[in-house]
């Protein structure tokens, strides 16, 4: 190959720096360690050491303190009485509460509902399975928001559910109005196929031929549920309730926009804190750390379960 | 339509998996009614946004009558366009920022050994877990203490260069694990330099998975409002901030351009994506690779 | 980026809209004047004023108006919240000019940026309402310098649905107290999702209920609202208690126009110039704007000038034109809101005038002007706030 001089020996350049394994490296290493400790590393420190500053005339000043943390959890106004014993909580502490049985509850009701339809794809053939998986694909790669907003349509008192049940005689139901359940829907719906995708690819890898087996050896079909389905789809179950629930667990929008400020859900209280009416880096911050620390508590959880390669792996 | 594809799909069933009897039968009929009902769930919302985008007024009790003027008024709406500009060049180019860094991390994941391999690997899944408003508000305070970036367009691009990347990174590497390295071997055996291998041998292989984890960077990024709700600031308005505006300000006339934005956003990915499934095998690094898009 | 700030981003009627001519800008087609303007050249031809602030500044007429009288280019980047103004100013040389709430004027004099007003240039300052000078007095007057000029006003009341609720004395009462009229109102009232909106009516109501002015004086009295823990606590109680009566705390009024027009609420606390709008643009009948007699809060823009400005005297003469009768009634017609200049009104039809034009100076002694709260108390009073919506 006839190339310019100069082109070759910068080619040879680059192929002889590259031929050395401290330089290949640097090179497949580096940029992203870098964009890694200047994006995620060096903002999660920032936050965890503003969280621990002083907020003075809007500015943030370096005087350590641990008192937007003790206002997290301490005082609070809503009384609980667990027998003889009372106690109160904090706003923080009901947005945490809320948030986690709001998750728990949309991450039950995805797979509840994903797991019959995940298990007739994997049955399906191929032509059938390319239409439906199109079918499900095309609401999972639909901007988020725009699958939030669907359900501002569908809710509210006078939303398209209660005209349409006012069209077919009935009365208008109060449940649909905008507040708990449509944010609950909300969210269930939106992370809905999240859930159907990691659960297919973890049945589609089942040996039905194993099951048929055990079906002839006269297990029963809660049996062979039990016994083979479930703990063969384990990664499958534990992966996509995790992609359902961490992101419920912060969400902002659905919320927002379903909840009419009466779902105050944790993204909520942070969003305020952080660019809302009581913007003040500090409380955001020692809000989000909280929030932080608990989602890794249930990642490692989850990690003694599931490998990332589980996860992610194709 | 979800309805007739699936109760087809009941027919062509193979079923050596249950008996005949009736019960079966029945039990088998429940399940792929319970999976058309699910289909249904996924796209009803959907489809009335796409009717509704049609009519005079959103109500099905009283819509009016059929119209295309709701597309009509987008035409001219320059606070539409330039925020649809600015969705795709921000997508673009955080897209491309995480595709050469995650396929550079990729290759070192999976051909060295080096200490921290498996923190680097770790750290760099995080930007995909990491609750969306978390990883929002940290970005904003640290982007509004270093000079010079503040939340704006650049920031955006960073955010999501970085959103963008475990994407990548979860792809290419399920490919390259599968990679037979006895190919590149062989080529260098034959005299061809690293750079030559590469571009011969290892990119014509590897390419659909570097396609198709940048089409996941960019579609995240494309779609992502909360990060963008911290990061953007007044002066980048990506789509999702301007849809966002129409959501909380919604008279009768904000809600049908919505409806008539959102019915050309799920027209242009079933285009997308119908032809991603015919060139490239889309459906198999989905299936893999779920993520989050928390909001 | 707040969309809850104090009071007004209900005024703009797109969020972070980019001025039109911004948006050429971007386009290159006057990037050079733009570019010119951002890094200041004082020296060559006309100087261009970079302002921030709500987005009816940047309409047409309103920039056309300022334009024709001033020899200066008027870029304006819009904004959705008072907030956000100061921070933008706060990070750098950005803006000349800002026009956030009256409220956050205090944040710009601690944060040192903003110039006192040049009283020789903007000659329109001796014609605006008296109370808006005492108001002024108040709130960002330091050492007998004054450092804004208010610009436009309105007020807060609430709205009810005339087809559905009886006639009644007007009172906040009505937000709380379920036997105040005979129409069952449990679960069809709204309130703003946002403290600075909300937490000055229980004050209000407080005072009268329990007949206790120091609830009303804590907003009165000084240049922030110093209430004490006690009293934010009982404001706090009173709207928990409130909640099962509501339909929901809203956070934009055109979702307040929508709801009203659907029939989801009776009874709204309010800004009037929403009211104005739906009567005027919706044509919507029975709907009647009250202010309650126990009193009723007021917003008013002010614009401030940056002390980093190079164009100073110049961004003063654009505020000046911003208080004189074309551009004033411009704006006014912008926003459906009165100036704080009533000479303005004369540029108005007698339509007009009668929806946002001259307003009787006594009436206006009922209002009493949104503030930040103060400093000691502000962690109890938010903390309060989420309490009330957890």
């Amino acid at each position: 190959m006839a190339a310019p001089d100069r082109d070759e020996t910068s080619r040879a350049t680059i192929v002889r720096v590259l031929s050395r394994r401290r330089n290949t490296l640097g090179v497949t290493v580096g940029p992203g360690a870098v964009w890694i400790v200047l994006l995620l590393v060096a903002p999660l420190a920032f936050m965890s050491a503003v969280s621990f500053a002083t907020i003075e005339n809007f500015q943030i000043v370096w005087d350590p303190t641990l008192e937007h943390y003790y206002d997290l959890f301490a005082g609070g106004t809503t009384e609980y009485s667990l027998g003889p014993v009372g106690f109160t909580t904090t706003a923080f502490e009901e947005a945490i509460m809320l948030s986690y049985a709001i998750a728990t509850v949309a991450t039950v009701l995805c797979l509840v509902l994903a797991f019959p339809l995940a298990y007739v794809m994997a049955r399906l053939n191929d032509r059938m399975f390319k239409i439906v998986i199109y079918l499900v694909l095309l609401p999972f790669f639909t901007m988020y928001l725009v699958r939030a907003y669907s359900w501002v349509l569908m809710f509210g008192q006078n939303g398209i559910l209660n005209q349409v049940l006012g069209l077919l005689g009935f009365g208008r139901v109060g449940a649909f109005e905008y507040g708990l359940l449509p944010v609950i829907v909300g969210l269930t719906h939106a992370y809905f196929p999240y859930m159907l995708v990691t659960l297919y690819a973890s049945l589609d890898g089942l040996d039905f031929t194993l099951i048929e087996a055990a079906r002839d050896l006269g297990a029963s079909r809660f049996e062979v549920v039990k016994d083979h389905i479930i703990p063969l789809t384990m990664p499958g179950i534990v992966g996509g309730s995790l992609f359902v629930f961490v992101p419920s667990v912060g969400a902002f929008v659905t919320p927002q926009i379903l909840g009419v400020g009466k779902v105050q859900m944790i993204g909520i209280l942070i969003e305020n804190r952080a660019i809302g009416e009581a913007t003040n880096p500090a409380t955001a911050s020692a809000a989000s750390m909280v929030v932080v620390v608990s989602v890794v508590a249930a990642l490692f959880l989850v990690f003694r379960y599931v490998s990332l390669d589980e996860l992610g792996g194709v | 339509m979800a309805t007739e594809t699936s109760e087809a799909a009941g027919e062509e069933f193979d079923d050596r998996f249950f008996d005949r009897g009736r019960v079966e039968s029945l039990l088998q009929g429940g399940l792929y009614g319970f999976a058309v009902l699910m289909l249904l769930f996924l796209w009803l919302p959907l489809l009335v946004i796409i009717v509704l985008s049609f009519v005079e007024s959103p109500s099905v009790v009283s819509p009016g009558g059929v119209t295309l003027s709701n597309y009509g008024g987008l035409a001219g709406d320059t606070d539409l366009h330039s925020s649809v500009v600015t969705s795709f060049s921000i997508a673009t180019l955080s897209a491309v920022i995480a595709t050469v860094f995650g396929v550079l991390a990729s290759f070192a994941l999976t051909r060295y050994r080096f200490e921290f391999r498996e923190i680097y690997r770790t750290f760099g899944i995080i930007p995909m877990i990491v609750p969306g408003v978390i990883l929002g508000v940290g970005l904003r305070f640290y982007f509004q203490s270093v000079p010079g970036v503040d939340p704006s367009f650049l920031a955006t691009v960073l955010t999501h260069s970085l959103y963008g990347l475990p994407f990548v990174l979860l792809i290419v590497t399920a490919r390259l694990y599968t990679f037979d390295e006895s190919l590149e071997e062989a080529a260098r055996d034959l005299g061809a330099d690293p750079l030559t291998t590469f571009r011969d041998v290892t990119l014509p292989v590897i390419a659909p998975a570097v396609g198709a984890g940048f089409l996941f960077a960019w579609v995240r990024s494309f779609e992502d409002f909360i990060r963008a709700l911290f990061v953007s600031g007044i002066s980048a308005t990506p789509l999702t901030q301007w849809m966002y505006g129409k959501i909380t300000k919604a008279s009768v006339d904000n809600l049908l351009t919505l409806n008539a934005v959102s019915t050309l956003v799920v027209l242009g990915i079933a285009v997308a994506l119908a032809v991603a499934m015919n060139v490239g095998n889309v459906t198999g690094y989905v299936a893999g690779t779920v993520d989050d898009d928390e909001e | 980026m707040s969309r809850r700030d104090t009071v007004d981003e209900n005024r703009s009627t797109s969020s972070r809209r980019v001025s039109r001519r911004a948006y050429l800008a971007g386009t290159g087609a006057v990037g050079l004047a733009a570019a010119a303007g951002c890094t200041g050249s004082p020296g060559g031809g006309t100087p261009t004023i970079n302002i921030i602030t709500w987005n009816d500044y940047a309409k047409d007429p309103v920039v056309e108006a300022v334009e024709s009288n001033v020899d200066a280019t008027v870029e304006v980047t819009s904004s959705t919240s008072s907030t956000e103004m100061f921070q933008r100013m706060n990070q750098g040389g950005e803006f000349d000019i800002a026009v956030p709430n009256n409220n956050l004027v205090s944040r710009f004099i601690e944060a040192d940026l903003i110039e006192p007003v040049n009283m020789d240039i903007v000659s329109n300052y001796e014609n605006i309402y008296e109370k808006f000078k005492s108001f002024a007095n108040q709130q960002f007057t330091v050492e007998g310098n004054t450092y804004g000029v208010p610009a436009r006003w309105g007020w807060y009341g609430y709205a009810y649905n005339t087809a559905e609720v009886p006639d009644h004395e007007p009172s906040y009462k009505i937000m709380f107290e379920s036997d105040y009229v005979e129409e069952d109102l449990a679960g069809a009232i709204i309130m703003y999702d946002e403290a600075a909106k909300t937490m000055p009516v229980a004050a209000l109501y407080l005072a009268e209920a329990e007949d206790d002015p120091s609830y009303k004086e804590a907003l009165t009295e000084n240049d922030a609202m110093t209430f004490s823990e006690e009293q934010i606590q009982n404001m706090r109680d009173l709207l928990i208690d409130q909640k099962p009566r509501l339909e929901g705390y809203i956070s934009s009024d055109t979702t307040y126009i929508q709801q009203f027009q659907q029939g989801n609420f009776l009874v709204g606390h309010s800004g009037r110039n929403e009211i104005v709008r739906l009567q005027e643009n919706q044509g919507v009948e029975d709907v009647e704007f009250v202010v309650p007699q126990e009193g009723a809060m007021a917003w008013y823009e002010t614009a401030v000038v940056s002390s980093d400005s190079e164009n100073v005297d110049t961004a003063w003469e654009v505020v000046n034109q911003y208080m004189a009768p074309t551009a004033g009634a411009e704006l006014a017609r912008a926003g459906k809101s009165p100036s704080c200049n009533p000479d303005v009104a004369d540029e108005l039809s007698e339509e007009e005038q009668a929806l946002y034009g001259r307003i009787d100076p006594e009436r206006i002694e009922q209002f009493i002007p949104f503030k930040d709260i103060a400093d000691d108390v502000s962690d109890a009073y938010f903390s309060a706030w989420e309490e009330v919506k957890a």
